[in-house]
């Protein structure tokens, strides 16, 4: 497979990429403020990030759900993102070491 | 679109070096073994910039290259980015485009669940998005390079940070979304709605169809009440 070819795959991957990011921007410039879709997307980010979460914790196993319960318990008692981190990697790191 | 937003999200995304750093490590590594060079596998991580869409992509390669059905896949994986985009647009619509679309390019799933979290604390300000995604960005394509510099193989920590922190940074923003007892039902939907997506259709459409679901419980308790 000769170099040119590659970087032009590359390329088109890329542009669909970007499409996909600056479409959404774009195409809800046609939308009305008080309509059905503006009021979902205004409803959308807290459900998008329970459902980020679970996908997270699915691939990272059971040692990816005691970190993150870990980090979630840390932020709500300490309010620092940098201690929910670090206690929530930790565990999460104790939990695969001990099998889980 | 304000300097000070830039720095607050610049800060806040730190975290993300480590992370994207590991999990673009992976990546290179995996484009190493493939026998791709340095500055393709570079190149890829800095245009495609899309974990999910290089993971799929990476598992399509061939000879020669099935450039539709990479397209197609990129479309497919990527469409939550509509959803994000529209989403913008509602916080940042009198933004002018010519800064509004260069910092779409690096626009991703934890840059945009982060600017969401803040423009409720304090405001939509498009500095945000652009300071978080900067750290996203270097930890991803500096990774990838990295993995052609170092003499380095994947081991079970770079995994598990890899895997794992994105998670567990968007777990620290979730005491910021919950508005009152009403929010338990649709996040009740949203986590269920993934699990089994994730389960018996494919981890990459979790997030959409399960944060749909749940949208949709929140669109119809706002009419009930």
């Amino acid at each position: 497979m000769d170099d040119l070819h590659v970087l032009g795959v590359i390329c088109i991957l890329g542009v669909t990429c970007y499409a996909m990011r600056a479409g959404g921007y774009v195409l809800a410039a046609s939308m009305r403020d008080d309509g059905i879709a503006a009021r979902f997307l205004q409803l959308a980010p807290g459900n998008l990030f329970i459902a980020f979460i679970v996908g997270g914790c699915l691939s990272g196993g059971l040692a990816g759900l005691v970190g993150t319960m870990v980090a979630l318990v840390t932020m709500a008692i300490t309010a620092r993102e940098w201690a929910a981190l670090g206690a929530g990697f930790g565990a999460a790191l104790a939990a695969s070491a001990i099998g889980l | 679109m304000t300097a000070a937003g830039v720095r607050r999200g610049l800060v806040a995304a730190l975290p993300f070096l480590l992370s994207n750093g590991a999990a673009g490590l992976v990546m290179g590594l995996t484009y190493k073994g493939l026998g791709l060079g340095a500055e393709h596998a570079i190149l890829f991580s800095l245009l495609v910039y899309s974990a999910t869409a290089q993971a799929i992509t990476l598992s399509m390669w061939a000879h020669p290259l099935p450039v539709v059905a990479m397209v197609v896949a990129c479309i497919a994986t990527n469409s939550r980015y509509l959803l994000m985009g529209a989403h913008l647009r509602q916080l940042f619509g009198g933004l002018a485009p010519r800064k509004m679309l260069p910092t779409l390019f690096l626009l991703a799933d934890a840059s945009w669940l982060m600017t969401s979290s803040d423009a409720d604390r304090n405001g939509p300000d498009a500095g945000y998005l652009l300071g978080s995604s900067i750290p996203m960005a270097i930890g991803w394509v500096g990774g990838t390079a990295l993995a052609y510099a170092a003499p380095l193989a994947a081991n079970e920590p770079l995994r598990l940070a890899a895997t794992l922190l994105p998670t567990m940074f968007i777990a620290t923003l979730l005491p910021s979304q919950w508005k009152n007892v009403r929010s338990l039902w649709p996040w009740l939907t949203s986590a269920v709605a993934a699990l089994l997506v994730a389960r018996f259709v494919d981890p990459s459409w979790s997030m959409l169809i399960g944060g749909g679901c749940g949208t949709l419980v929140s669109m119809m308790e706002r009419t009930d009440g």
